[in-house]
């Protein structure tokens, strides 16, 4: 495995049920907010309301109110890319000429998934099919590139949950490739009722705030959002404001079962020591890490074993508590909060966990924690076996 | 039918274990593992036959736990509350 | 760098197997079957191109597909072939990395999940429906079955989705994040599809077939799958991939080089139709969607034709109806060395072109 030249971060962009943007998001975690509820976009008949974090009522969509054109989800990915964009000092004029290249891991936002459409369609209507135009435009990656009239390699990435975290990592290699200059990578999705019973039917949701890494964890809270990075080749950034690096991605599959995760976290550690090897550096130089969390009983205990194994005494959380889990979106907006607690130098508490589980071995931050270093690691796990890792460096600030 | 019987019948049916005949599915065989070999995913939607064949109703996964050893002791619980 | 094709594997409507794709396209002649949907009704009857999964027993033990649908199941054979046509020994395994392309996903396991739930309430959410819906179950049993630890990855780009994913694919060679690769695609039929389609297309799904007649709707669904196997090696047994560009010609216009010989992935569709005529004017080209049918993992079948003909030295005769043309049809027969590019265009102008040689 060979290790690799940092990748420059120039603009980061977040939303979730923590906040509408990334700065907003860090305030309301630093003051130890979260807002979960029984969902108000759909109902369904369970006789279990699950807690959900959707984005805050004053949201409106940008590009199509009554998502006529553009599913949820893009119109999420969108919003993002615009803060990330703007932060990173473009804009769809000065990225003309540029090559571009859109990257967007997400679970539901380019899959047939309108469960209304298909309710009128098995009912042997004519069910209304702009939903289908609606369906076949609807592709993150490709929404981006469309709005921004981008010339460059699109990707959606469909890991399930560590998609958004794949897709750094792969948007990354593009610029290693120079396959293009720009690259816009992340994670983006909204909250479905499909989703909404698909994990409920797992049986891993809570009707709680949901509880990472404690002894009483029951399950997830689902979330929706989405959380971006902008990344640019040294040519293109020139003497712009750093404000992280990509230092090394890893990634591996424990090719164990459908949705467990491997007990001994095996995919896991291999993602981790790909990624160190990458960004060349030690578990020891690592100040935190941002962990996957869910709050499910078996994603908890198999994170929380490996990171006592593998990184002792070095300070994790879950932001799970505040977000939700964004699925697709979790490793863009994970992402998009570590680089933003490196540039901080803290941490926010675990939100949800008081109780440690002395089957994990380990346990996560509980306040608001200053850190020591300037380099940090961001985990996913995933449906299918899918682990990824990415470490991150601190920018010029 | 009775439940036992109900009960192999729809599992072979919901859980795609063509190749077995009722029969074969014996009353006091393991359900997980060795035995019928089934796995965590099986059980969640072990939760969903019984509800939807049998409507009877399971909250969580410690609660059915002792439930799901046997077809013996699947079909005690079902019994019991179906009644 | 040049990324090696060691061997391919596929299933489509023309069989299973390269051989089959091979007899296919030495004989000129693909059946495609009929078939039935009942909606509001009413019987619409429409030919597709359909995937055979007769010699996947071969490979994995029928108890062990007992909760793989049927996108996953082409995929393992598809892949399954493309190991057998290396000559990969299992213990070789353990390493491969493994990447999906796919325009949709698994369509018919997303409305069964729906159906579960639909059909007898929220309650009755079948989770093993939900688990493999989820886009990356293909790349997930596939990995399973191998028992390889590799990096894993999934993509769904609708048209673009073969390209853009083999752009990764080439990256995670030419990094050594990999050593080999299995780089595929599938896409499954789907009546809930067809009945789209025949809304949006009406009499324009019913064929024949002819990639070529670039202002006439003529495309007819398929399905399948199909694999690469590839490696970073000099010394490969089909050809190598030599360049993989992905871009919007509406934005930037592809230019291609003079002696490109371009294998459009034009597959009936009108409106992705127009931007062949624009870019490949002047250009010799051939189109093979008429052996395998119109669906976005078709342009996996057009890298594997490409390889064939590469191994073969021989450019092979599309079908007679591929239609009039404002391009100029290549002629079929021996390569003598000349290269090969694979031209797929998505409806926005958004384009993947790559380039092959033996």
């Amino acid at each position: 495995m060979p290790r690799f030249a940092p990748t420059a971060i120039t603009g980061l962009g977040s939303l979730s049920g923590a906040g509408l943007t990334l700065p907003e998001s860090m305030e309301s975690m630093f003051r130890g907010e979260r807002h979960p509820h029984p969902p108000t976009r759909f109902s369904t008949d369970h006789p279990v309301s699950y807690l959900v974090l959707e984005l805050r009522d004053s949201f409106k969509l940008p590009l199509d109110e009554s998502e006529n054109i553009y599913s949820r989800t893009c119109q999420l990915a969108f919003v993002a890319a615009l803060e990330a964009l703007t932060q990173a000092g473009w804009d769809s004029e000065t990225l003309r000429g540029k090559r571009v290249g859109v990257c967007i891991g997400t679970t539901v936002g380019c899959a047939l998934n309108s469960d209304d459409f298909y309710r009128a369609y098995k009912e042997g209507s004519h069910p209304d099919i702009r939903i289908m135009q609606r369906f076949m435009r609807s592709n993150p990656a490709a929404v981006i590139a469309r709005q921004l009239r981008l010339d460059g390699p699109v990707q959606s990435v469909v890991n399930a949950c560590s998609s958004g975290t794949d897709a750094i990592g792969i948007g990354a290699s593009w610029l290693r490739a120079d396959a293009c200059d720009i690259v816009i990578a992340g994670g983006a999705d909204e909250l479905l009722r499909l989703t909404y019973s698909g994990f409920s039917s797992l049986m891993i949701t809570d009707s709680q705030p949901c509880r990472p890494f404690d002894v009483s964890r029951k399950g997830l809270n689902l979330g929706e959002g989405a959380g971006l990075l902008v990344l640019e080749s040294e040519a293109v950034r020139g003497e712009k404001e750093l404000l992280g690096t990509v230092l090394g991605y890893g990634s591996a599959c424990d090719a164990y079962h459908l949705t467990a995760p491997h007990p001994d976290g095996v995919g896991l550690k291999l993602a981790l020591n790909e990624a160190f090897t990458a960004a060349g550096v030690t578990p020891a130089d690592i100040a935190f890490v941002n962990a996957h969390g869910t709050g499910t009983p078996d994603n908890d205990r198999v994170e929380g074993r490996v990171l006592s194994e593998v990184l002792p005494g070095v300070p994790f959380l879950s932001t799970k508590g505040y977000t939700g889990h964004t699925l697709g979106a979790a490793g863009g907006i994970e992402a998009a909060f570590t680089v933003a607690f490196l540039q901080r130098g803290e941490i926010p508490a675990n939100i949800g966990f008081t109780d440690p589980d002395p089957e994990l071995l380990s346990t996560p931050v509980t306040g608001n924690t200053v850190i020591d270093g300037t380099i940090a690691l961001s985990e996913s796990l995933a449906f299918g076996g899918n682990n990824a890792v990415l470490i991150f460096g601190k920018g010029d600030h | 039918m009775n439940v036992k019987e109900k009960l192999k019948r729809v599992l072979i049916e919901d859980l795609n274990l063509e190749d077995l005949d009722p029969e074969e599915i014996t009353d006091d065989m393991a359900l997980f593992d060795e035995g019928l070999g089934l796995d965590s995913l099986d059980a969640v939607e072990l939760v969903v036959i019984v509800q939807k064949h049998f409507g009877v109703e399971i909250k969580d996964m410690v609660e059915s736990r002792p439930a799901f050893q046997s077809i013996n002791t699947l079909a005690k619980f079902i019994e019991e509350r179906m009644s | 760098m040049r990324i090696g094709i060691q061997g391919v594997g596929l299933t489509g409507g023309f069989g299973s197997g390269v051989d089959s794709l091979q007899a296919a396209l030495q004989s000129g002649k693909v059946v495609t079957q009929q078939r039935e949907a009942l909606h509001n009704g009413e019987v619409d009857i429409y030919p597709a191109y359909l995937a055979s999964l007769d010699r996947l027993e071969e490979f994995i033990p029928k108890r062990a597909l007992r909760r793989i649908d049927h996108c996953s199941r082409m995929t393992l054979l598809a892949a399954h072939l493309a190991l057998q046509d290396a000559g990969m020994p299992e213990s070789e395994r353990s390493r491969i990395g493994v990447i999906i392309a796919s325009g949709y996903g698994p369509l018919q396991t997303t409305c069964d999940f729906l159906d579960s739930y639909l059909d007898f309430g929220y309650a009755c959410s079948s989770p093993t429906h939900f688990s493999n819906s989820v886009h990356n179950a293909a790349a997930a049993h596939l990995s399973m079955q191998l028992k390889t630890t590799a990096p894993s990855l999934t993509v769904t780009q609708f048209e673009m989705s073969v390209p853009s994913a083999l752009l990764t694919a080439q990256q995670w060679l030419i990094e050594g994040r990999v050593d080999r690769l299995l780089f595929g695609a599938v896409d499954e039929q789907c009546e809930v599809l067809r009945y789209c389609r025949r809304q949006f297309f009406a009499a324009g799904e019913q064929g024949p077939l002819q990639p070529l007649a670039f202002s006439t709707q003529s495309a007819v669904v398929g399905e399948g799958a199909v694999f690469l196997l590839l490696t970073r090696d000099e010394v490969a047994a089909y050809g190598h991939i030599d360049e993989v560009r992905l871009g919007n010609h509406s934005v930037a216009p592809l230019s291609l080089s003079d002696d490109d010989l371009l294998i459009l992935g034009a597959d009936g569709h009108k409106e992705c139709g127009r931007w062949y005529t624009q870019a490949a004017r002047g250009h010799e080209v051939a189109a093979y969607a008429p052996f395998y049918g119109s669906f976005p993992a078709a342009a996996g079948f057009d890298l594997a034709v490409a390889a064939l003909s590469l191994r073969d030295n021989r450019l092979y005769p599309g079908l007679a109806s591929t239609g009039a043309s404002t391009l100029t049809a290549a002629t079929p027969g021996e390569l003598n060395g000349r290269k090969l590019a694979c031209l797929k265009f998505g409806s926005a102008g958004e384009y993947g072109l790559t380039r092959m040689s033996r």
